[in-house]
């Protein structure tokens, strides 16, 4: 039988992690050939909600369209665009639909996106929504009115691995609102996904031994595989939190993006672990995802 | 001090089309320590709409835009003349362009049986720190917790208005909007460092209560 994303995690095995980017419009096509590169490749996979706030089909929506297609989403969901009804609505719908994984995260400003001039919500942040998500499987909505039928969920939020001074105390109350696992930001700096890890561990030993979580949080890292040097150059100039080390964009001068590759698969091999799986974001090529599983060695095996 | 700045000038033809027999007021108060509609502002808008072929009756600047206590004393005391004799009449008028904040053109709207129109824009609460204008200092929310944040109001100087910040979009303590726009979480930060108050950080802030300014 094979096992749920959040089994698998919580009985300590390695899980892959990858996304599927809902359409621009009604037009389903894309994104079922993107469900089926990862179908039966990956453990779950993210759905996001109007990333770099472009507007898209609602993750909800395409949560239940990849569920109803055999696989496992996992459901994003922002601060930005909805408030703190439509969001205790959503998550309601979510369990409605039989969607038990939720990641949680504030959003990127309308002012990135498309739609400028859109009213930014933020409610609610993403520690507020987290807590939000923990009152629902408590059996109360945001007001303390008790709710008919609880859901239970798998939440989990995203974190950079760069973490001082108020990041730092956030990542903490994340877990201490109920993030089980995390998902990060792309790592390419192995160190600092060490000294990252060794401080997370720390936090929550902290936290055990406070009582206020139960369980081990569960890391997931984030891997973006490199298509080119001009790509990297990019994310080190415009991305928070990402910085592509110097030596790799010399490797990625000479060997282009099948270097990038094996860079990719470098990283798991060295931080696979310490940590508890690995998130893929292929930026919208979810087609290469299969290939860069094959060479982690990790397709979903049944248990 | 409420923030104000000038609309642009064919965006006020715009509103003012059709429209003649205008007269301008500016206000003594914010508009005017900003200059977007103390005296010579307003002298200045007069001249740009008579060269624009519009009518202006009249012009003056109120003490105060959104203290509005009598009418029709506000009627006596703009129905004049000018240094060189000329008729300076707010009676005149079939139009008043504002040149003050929403709420001194709100009030005044409250009470004239002329239409008042927006010269200016008004953007924020803000004030005035060694001699310069200062905006995004208040949001009113009707709910200030800012000693929590060591003065620095997260609602109004985070462009998410996180309680619990940062976010994840800040890099190297500039907003994730750039224009080197500093992270509030930064400052805030900083600013907790220096009051030996850091353990504000650890409290999960609450979501602010939208009901409490309409209660």
């Amino acid at each position: 039988m094979i096992m749920g994303f959040r089994d698998k995690l919580e009985s300590g095995n390695f899980v892959i992690t990858a996304e599927v980017t809902p359409p621009k419009g009604s037009d389903l096509a894309q994104l079922h050939d993107d469900i089926g590169y990862l179908q039966g490749v990956v453990d779950a996979i993210n759905v996001t909600d109007n990333q770099r706030a472009i507007m898209r089909m609602c993750p909800l929506a395409v949560s239940a369209i990849v569920k109803n297609a055999g696989c496992e989403p996992i459901m994003q969901l922002t601060c930005r665009d909805r408030n703190r009804m439509a969001l205790q609505s959503d998550l309601l719908g979510a369990a409605g639909l039989g969607i038990e994984n939720i990641s949680i995260m504030t959003g990127d400003h309308p002012l990135l996106g498309d739609i400028p001039s859109a009213k930014p919500v933020y409610d609610l942040d993403s520690v507020q929504l987290l807590q939000l998500a923990g009152s629902l499987q408590a059996g109360v909505d945001f007001s303390g009115n008790a709710l008919k039928g609880a859901p239970s969920f798998f939440v989990g939020a995203v974190s950079g691995i760069d973490l001082s001074g108020a990041k730092l105390l956030k990542f903490k109350k994340k877990i201490q609102t109920g993030a089980r696992f995390f998902q990060t930001q792309a790592v390419y700096d192995v160190d600092m996904f060490m000294d990252f890890m060794q401080m997370a561990s720390g936090i929550n030993a902290e936290l055990n031994g406070k009582q206020d979580v139960k369980q081990d949080i569960k890391i997931i890292a984030g891997i973006i595989p490199l298509k080119s040097t001009r790509m990297a150059r990019f994310m080190n100039e415009n991305v928070p939190g990402i910085t592509v080390p110097e030596h790799y964009i010399e490797r990625m001068e000479k060997g282009g993006a099948k270097e990038g590759l094996v860079i990719a698969s470098e990283i798991v091999s060295r931080i696979r672990d310490v940590c508890n799986g690995v998130h893929i974001m292929t930026l919208g090529s979810c087609e290469k995802v299969p290939e860069i599983v094959d060479l982690i060695g990790n397709r979903p095996h049944h248990n | 001090m409420i923030i104000s700045k000038q609309k642009p000038f064919d965006e006020i033809l715009e509103i003012l089309s059709g429209i003649d027999n205008i007269f301008v007021l500016g206000c003594g108060k914010c508009a005017k320590k900003l200059r977007t509609g103390g005296e010579p502002e307003v002298l200045a808008m007069r001249t740009k709409l008579s060269d624009a072929g519009k009518n202006v009756v009249g012009y003056g600047v109120k003490s105060t835009a959104c203290t509005m206590n009598s009418w029709e004393e506000f009627l006596d005391d703009n129905d004049n003349y000018d240094e060189d004799g000329n008729k300076n009449s707010i009676k005149d008028a079939d139009a008043i362009l504002m040149m003050s904040c929403g709420s001194g053109l709100s009030v005044i709207s409250c009470v004239s049986d002329i239409p008042a129109y927006p010269a200016l824009d008004t953007t924020a609460i803000g004030g005035v720190l060694f001699d310069k204008v200062v905006s995004e200092q208040c949001v009113m929310c009707g709910q200030c917790t800012i000693d929590v944040f060591g003065g620095i109001c997260p609602s109004t100087r985070c462009p998410k208005g996180m309680m619990n910040g940062p976010c994840g979009g800040s890099e190297d303590g500039i907003c994730e909007l750039g224009n080197d726009r500093e992270c509030a979480w930064k400052n805030i930060d900083e600013r907790l460092d220096k009051l030996h108050a850091n353990q504000s950080l650890e409290i999960i802030q609450k979501p602010k209560d939208f009901s409490k300014p309409l209660k």
